[in-house]
């Protein structure tokens, strides 16, 4: 542990050091793998395929505020489906607006937990999005959550029924145009992945912030089983396909991915604790303060070793 | 000598200024009433566009009926209604938007007064350690 721990003031350092080149790094890197995985998921108009203006597009968001990531994914992917039909371009325009109009202006620093969401659905641990958010957001950043569930979950329903979509070609826009509506409005899973979303989240925040040990644990675990309770009931009620070993699998996953978050944002020794009780003029204070584990960096000092000459030898 | 209760006084304030101290000095230097009266007037604009957008999905979607039934149509009454649903959507989206800006604003608040707090006492500090070191 403590070895983890020295890694962890090395990574501090060093990022605090160098925070004026990483940072951009990080957005070009963001933005260079979530491009490169709407292109994956989508991935209809050849020009936009070529890595060279996913890199262009990738350095541009590097320098520009997060949200622009945000806006340049999304730019991308209307792209793409106006490239199927135009109504599938139009349907996902329209979201996307809604979403930025409504939701997304109440919680704009959540720019990862949009960008990460689709990504994390496509790898089977979507559950870790609202660990995150839980620890270490606010109530507001459902916001966030249900922005990135409702644009996965739109942009998937039109990828699923693509040959569908293609081979409506002859019928009336408005036919296509109704059957892309109705498909997504009718998604029950994506009504269920919200909720289970949205009340994991609460729960989590509501918990870690409680004045108990190991409170974060206890949020990680109970919000990971409200979630997987809900998924369950939306099973029972509106028959939404939930993989109940696919789903454990994937919490567990993501319970270790929030307990490395935790490593990093919250790690506290419990058996220290400290619990002291003082007053003032005007109040009685209570107080429980529980120390940080931390350790110092080693720092290296260079010894150099050398057998000093006197100038009598020399001569 | 290094004061080691000045630099971490300075390190606090710089650390504020850098992070939560960028938002919150641009909302401290609104009026609390212009600030959410601002954040009001973004929240219509936001509603009355994406009224837009649902109503042009709306059509779209009914097109066939809407063009088959167009003249048996109470058009006014139509309009009465869409107009009504126009400001129960406008009166809540304010609604929340007065809580959770109010609520931001009192935050900012709060975080600049300790700012403003601890320049005093920093400037204190340095008065203090003048004074010590002209005598």
């Amino acid at each position: 542990m403590t070895r983890l721990l020295v890694i962890k003031q090395y990574i501090k350092y060093y990022v605090a050091r160098y925070e004026v080149y990483l940072q951009p790094l990080a957005k070009f890197a963001l933005a260079y793998i979530v491009l490169q995985f709407a292109n994956g998921a989508t991935g209809y108009m050849d020009r936009l395929n070529s890595t060279a203006v996913v890199f262009v597009a990738a350095l541009t968001c590097s320098f520009m505020p997060p949200n622009f990531m945000v806006i340049m994914v999304a730019g991308f992917v209307v792209a793409h489906m106006y490239v199927v039909s135009l109504e599938c371009a139009a349907v996902v325009l329209a979201i996307f607006l809604l979403l930025f109009l409504l939701f997304f202006r109440f919680s704009p620093r959540d720019t990862l937990a949009v960008l990460l969401t689709p990504i994390c659905f496509s790898l089977n641990i979507p559950y870790v999005i609202p660990l995150m958010l839980g620890l270490l957001g606010t109530p507001l950043s459902i916001v966030s959550a249900i922005c990135g569930v409702v644009a996965y979950y739109s942009v998937s329903y039109i990828t699923a029924n693509i040959t569908t979509v293609t081979a409506m070609a002859a019928d009336d826009m408005a036919v296509r145009f109704r059957f892309i509506i109705d498909g997504i409005l009718d998604s029950q899973e994506m009504l269920v992945m919200t909720a289970a979303f949205s009340v994991t989240i609460i729960v989590i925040y509501f918990i870690r912030r409680l004045p108990i040990t190991h409170n974060w644990l206890i949020a990680m675990v109970t919000g990971g089983l409200v979630h997987i309770l809900i998924l369950l009931l939306g099973d029972l009620i509106w028959d939404v396909p939930v993989g109940v070993g696919g789903a454990v699998f994937g919490m567990i996953i993501s319970i270790g991915i929030a307990k490395v978050i935790e490593f990093f944002v919250f790690h506290v020794d419990y058996n220290s604790t400290e619990k002291v009780q003082f007053e003032d003029d005007d109040y009685y204070y209570y107080v429980k303060a529980v120390p940080k584990v931390t350790v110092a960096a080693p720092s290296r000092k260079v010894r150099k070793i050398h057998t000093r000459r006197s100038k009598e030898e020399e001569a | 000598m290094v004061n080691e209760e000045r630099v971490i006084l300075m390190t606090k304030l710089a650390v504020y200024e850098k992070g939560p101290g960028k938002l919150n000095v641009t909302i401290g230097s609104y009026f609390r009433g212009d600030y959410i009266g601002f954040q009001l007037l973004k929240s219509i604009i936001s509603v009355t566009l994406a009224s837009g957008i649902i109503l042009g999905v709306y059509i779209f979607y009914h097109f066939e009926d809407l063009m088959l039934d167009v003249y048996q149509m109470d058009l006014l009454e139509i309009g009465r209604e869409m107009l009504r649903y126009y400001l129960i959507a406008i009166i809540a989206y304010c609604a929340l938007t007065y809580m959770i800006y109010s609520y931001r604003h009192h935050k900012a608040r709060k975080g600049l007064l300790n700012y403003n707090r601890n320049l005093r006492k920093l400037s204190q500090m340095i008065n203090n350690e003048g004074e010590a070191s002209s005598k």
